[in-house]
């Protein structure tokens, strides 16, 4: 044997070796079964080599297709599901046995769970050979995305339901994925990433330990299960370090708390997919070098690289990504993972004293953050009392002060706005992506089939027995992969556990908040110039409502208008996410309010803002009362939103949020002057 | 005497007529529209004010509620929203034709001046039915919490829902003001441990005629909490169970489990059907006069308030005449005065 050195990765024969490449995936699915099995079986034979499904808004939040508040939301953010028939098809042509599929689905994972492993049963697959990730963390699901459905204690109950069932019959499930990418979506700085991450899997394995259904080997075989979520932003030397720090932090943690002897599982197991927030719609060329350095965050570090990566798109800012635009994001893996030597070494940052020190002083803020939230009283007392919601809405308030007032550079954005046009966004389509509208008819003619050709008999008893051993506290695994091969549907299998748990609205974090916007900002005096003008002339505040129609839930957006208004002087009524139209109209009306401004991220901008506006036609108010639109808007579609009534539309380029105010009170205005 | 007592109208422009009419069957826009012409501050605003009150006071008494305000008070964070959402189902399913409002105060930021009015999230009242109506209030920088923008849409509110329910943030100095405009109030509380039974035996205890013990999602600290805040009920003199008609009742509920609130709302319902709890219009009236006259005019104007005017203010029939016939007298004592109110 040849002498050793220190740059040369060995493997256990003394050889050197090179690692395996994580593990590459897409966030992929759209528009119906059909479609999305063709793009999984192309993504496959590109050299894809794991599955991660996007279901649609509708199957996330519990509603079959075929629910009013499902319809504009069919097929847009993913597939949508509405029972083991559509799963049949989903699959059709890819082997489950040779799989890891990751599903992103959290308030309907266990109904999710439950069809996978139907269908593994139907199709003759034996389950304990499945693999794979449903992401059940609610937690981040109340701070930050908004897909949940029931009161905190019963998604507890139900991620443990999970693990208990996955541990015994499907050892390599993870039956939840904790998510801090979410949270750094939401705004969260690295020490809240860190202290929120690992709070959420403690609240998870405390209440696992509870139940006590484990033998000692079996509990440490689940701590190993707990598996990761991160994301990693533009500060990629901090990210190296935070992903360093959760590594020792996690290691840490199940030893010190919980006891596990077994190294192997205390490792911090996590995929990745990097961050799309800093992603800009201003010179969106930009974005493709910000994903590529964003990566680096997760793969420089050998101690702390991730098991999986999935990358956004480089137009995400702009509309939902066409299968072009993935393939490129998964080329810019394919080239740091085999054209460059970046695997060839061993761990690269070992013995670094910079990183040494970032990491430890990031663990000792994280650990501060992690022993309050334990001394209020756990993950999800912090739910409950709105503690990290509110943490996560204040980082996120700086975050944008630091972008309006300049302190924080983004290339194209606030600085080096010139530029040339971009060829990638004059194709023909816009460089978008539109779902096809007739393909959501195909879906609801699948649905309508499956009620029609299904034992109604077995569908009943079905969910008497999800009911009963819902209350009885009975493991609902059973129940609900039961509910599966009778062809229930998601919107049945989630009506019937809303009945016994009930729906549950946690606290929205925009209490008492406020900007660090400087008092001296131009748009800032201009408004609040504006606001004084209206009060003397109209003897009251302006008044505003803020609320996010439809499924979707990623409520950084309306908070953030929320707060700025505030901050600017109006009377902001802000009643939260996934409202119907008819909700955000009757609460205009009743609030009397100068303005409706509404957030929208899902893709269902058209179908939505017209159901709003049938809304206020309705109740003749629809010439009385401005609405605007904010989200991600294609520009192809501004004409028509516009003709529908809307009367401004702001895009993540209008990052300065005062001046949204200001133009916000000059709608007002032109308002109140037709009025007179 | 002022010429100013009389520059009021009392005929309503038909316009305005319309709106009361709808409002009066409780159509939600006009309805609210009518209350904003209650919050604003404008000289229109005050003579539609007069109007309106004049005209809904004077209709046959068949066709003129007498609604009961109900003050809902309480720390931040006891839940007070959930709580107000779930007894207004109640109400409804035991008595199908009744009315609430629900007016939810919020306090407005210091610094902007501006406001988050997020109390809607909390209730889950169903969409287009008209006899239940949520209002949001900023405080407005008035430090009482519920000030005279609340007094003032109480008083077109009395008028057209069977209960109105305010709800404030109470810390300590807002519930007197609340318990001036309620008929009658109810403190909310958390379950809550001995040492904060402590705090709150300074004098804010004897305000509520009602307690209610939210979030008892646990029946074993539900019971301790109540045990606590009945002996230091006793502690501060304040009677309960001693004379049924008028003991201060506790009571125990959870939103979340459904637990206790159908007694509630049945108590509540019980006061609605009790005419004699009511507080007499003129007393509130006088009451946010001279609050009123205090900030306008300060020491000096209420001397002459408290000790001249009070029975003269009567041959004056509504707040808005009140006001202008005071403004008139304050200034004929101080000449050099041009404008006021």
């Amino acid at each position: 044997m040849t002498e050793q050195n220190s740059h040369t990765i060995y493997d256990k024969d003394g050889k050197p070796t090179r690692d395996r490449p994580w593990i590459f995936r897409t966030y992929a699915g759209h528009t119906n079964v059909w479609a999305t099995n063709e793009l999984y079986r192309d993504n496959l034979s590109k050299g894809q080599t794991g599955l991660s499904i996007a279901m649609d808004l509708a199957t996330q939040c519990g509603y079959s297709s075929d629910h009013p508040i499902a319809k504009p939301e069919i097929g847009k953010v993913g597939v949508p599901i509405n029972s083991l028939d559509d799963f049949h098809i989903l699959f059709d042509n890819i082997p489950l046995e040779e799989m890891n599929t990751s599903m992103t689905i959290n308030g309907t994972a266990m109904w999710l769970l439950s069809l996978y492993v139907a269908l593994a049963e139907e199709r003759g697959v034996d389950i304990s050979q499945l693999k794979g990730t449903t992401q059940n963390d609610l937690i981040k699901e109340y701070l930050a995305r908004g897909t949940y459905i029931f009161p905190p204690e019963d998604s507890m109950r139900l991620i443990v339901d999970m693990y208990e069932f996955c541990l015994h019959n499907i050892p390599s499930w993870n039956a939840s994925n904790i998510c801090s990418y979410h949270l750094q979506e939401a705004g969260a700085t690295p020490v809240q990433e860190l202290a929120f991450a690992l709070v959420t899997a403690i609240t998870i394995l405390d209440a696992i330990k509870e139940r006590d259904c484990f033998s000692e080997e079996e509990f440490e075989r689940c701590v190993g299960r707990i598996s990761f979520f991160v994301n990693a932003g533009m500060r990629f030397v901090e990210e190296v370090s935070k992903m360093r720090a959760f590594c020792e932090m996690w290691d840490e943690i199940t030893q010190e708390r919980y006891g596990v002897k077994n190294a192997k599982y205390r490792r911090f197991r996590y995929g990745v997919q990097v961050n799309s927030l800093g992603l800009t719609a201003e010179q969106p060329e930009n974005n493709a070098w910000r994903i590529l350095i964003e990566t680096l965050g997760v793969t420089l570090s050998r101690k702390a690289r991730c098991r999986a990566l999935q990358l956004p798109a480089w137009n995400e800012a702009l509309s939902l990504p066409r299968p072009w635009d993935q393939q490129w994001s998964l080329r810019i893996q394919q080239i740091l993972a085999y054209e460059t030597d970046l695997l060839e070494y061993p761990d690269l940052l070992e013995g670094s004293v910079v990183i040494e020190s970032k990491v430890k002083q990031l663990k000792d803020q994280a650990y501060d953050e992690i022993n309050r939230v334990l001394d209020l009283g756990g993950g999800v007392e912090a739910v409950k009392t709105g503690y990290m919601k509110s943490a996560l809405v204040a980082s996120q308030s700086e975050r944008m002060g630091r972008l309006a007032n300049g302190e924080q550079i983004v290339v194209g954005k606030n600085k080096w706005m010139e530029g040339l046009e971009s060829p990638l966004v004059g194709d023909s389509d816009g460089g978008i992506f539109m779902v096809d509208a007739k393909a959501a008819q195909k879906t609801l003619d699948a649905l309508a089939e499956t009620k029609r050709t299904r034992d109604d008999e077995r569908v009943k008893a079905a969910l008497a027995r999800l009911a009963e051993h819902a209350k009885n506290n009975t493991n609902l695994m059973e129940a609900s992969i039961e509910c599966a091969k009778a062809r229930v549907t998601t919107g049945e299998w989630s009506e019937t556990l809303r009945s016994v748990f009930g729906e549950y609205r946690p606290p929205t974090g925009v209490d008492g908040q406020s900007m660090s916007i400087d008092d001296d900002s131009n748009s800032l005096t201009s408004v609040r110039n504006k606001i004084s003008d209206f009060i003397e002339t109209h003897g009251y505040r302006p008044r505003i409502v803020v609320g996010k129609p439809g499924l979707d839930g990623h409520s950084n957006g309306a908070e953030m208008i929320a707060v700025a208004a505030k901050h600017a002087g109006f009377d902001v009524v802000y009643f939260g996410i996934r409202l119907s139209a008819s909700d955000i109209v009757q609460s205009a009306l009743e609030e009397n309010v100068d303005l409706i401004g509404v957030s929208l991220l899902s893709g269902s901008h058209n179908e939505i803002m017209a159901q709003l506006f049938d809304e206020l036609d309705k109740n003749g108010a629809k010439d009385s009362i401005p609405v605007i639109l904010g989200g991600i808007i294609p520009e192809p579609d501004y004409e028509k939103l516009e003709n529908m009534g809307v009367k401004r539309i702001f895009t993540p380029k209008d990052f300065d949020p005062m001046a949204v105010m200001d133009e916000i009170m000059d709608v007002i205005n032109e308002q109140k002057s037709k009025q007179l | 005497m002022s010429k100013s007592q009389n520059s009021f109208e009392s005929i309503m422009p038909p316009e305005l007529k319309e709106m009361v009419t709808r409002a009066k069957r409780l159509e939600k826009w006009p309805l609210a529209q009518l209350i904003s012409l209650f919050e604003v501050n404008t000289e229109r605003a005050k003579q539609s004010r007069h109007s309106i009150i004049t005209y809904l006071s004077e209709q046959p008494e068949s066709d003129r509620k007498q609604g009961l305000v109900l003050g809902i008070t309480g720390t931040p964070g006891a839940g007070k929203s959930s709580l107000i959402g779930e007894l207004c189902l109640s109400m409804l399913k035991e008595t199908p034709s009744l009315s609430v409002a629900v007016l939810a105060v919020d306090p407005s930021s210091q610094r902007s001046g501006g406001s988050l009015l997020g109390d809607r999230t909390r209730t889950n009242f169903p969409v287009d039915d008209n006899r239940l109506f949520f209002r949001s209030q900023a405080s407005d920088l008035d430090l009482g919490g519920v000030g005279k923008k609340t007094y003032q849409v109480t008083r077109l509110l009395r008028y057209l829902f069977d209960i109105t329910i305010i709800e404030t943030v109470g810390i300590g100095q807002s519930e007197v003001e609340v318990e001036q405009l309620s008929d009658h109030t109810c403190l909310v509380l958390q379950p809550f441990a001995g040492d904060q039974v402590q705090f709150m035996k300074a004098g804010i205890m004897e305000v509520p005629n009602t307690f209610v013990i939210n979030k008892c999602d646990e029946d074993s600290l539900a019971k301790k909490s109540y045990h606590l805040l009945k002996s230091s009920l006793k502690l501060v003199n304040v009677s309960i169970d001693h004379n049924a008609d008028d003991a201060k009742q506790i009571f125990l509920t959870s939103a979340l489990k459904q637990k206790g609130i159908d007694e509630l709302a049945s108590f509540l319902l019980k006061l609605h059907q009790d005419k004699s709890v009511r507080k007499s219009a003129l007393d509130q009236e006088l009451f946010y006069l001279r609050k009123w006259v205090f900030q306008e005019f300060g020491r000096f104007g209420l001397t002459h308030f408290d000790a001249t005017l009070e029975s003269e203010l009567k041959l004056h029939k509504s707040y808005e005449e009140k006001e202008q016939y005071i403004i008139g007298v304050m200034r004929a004592l101080i000449p050099s005065l041009t404008s006021a109110g």
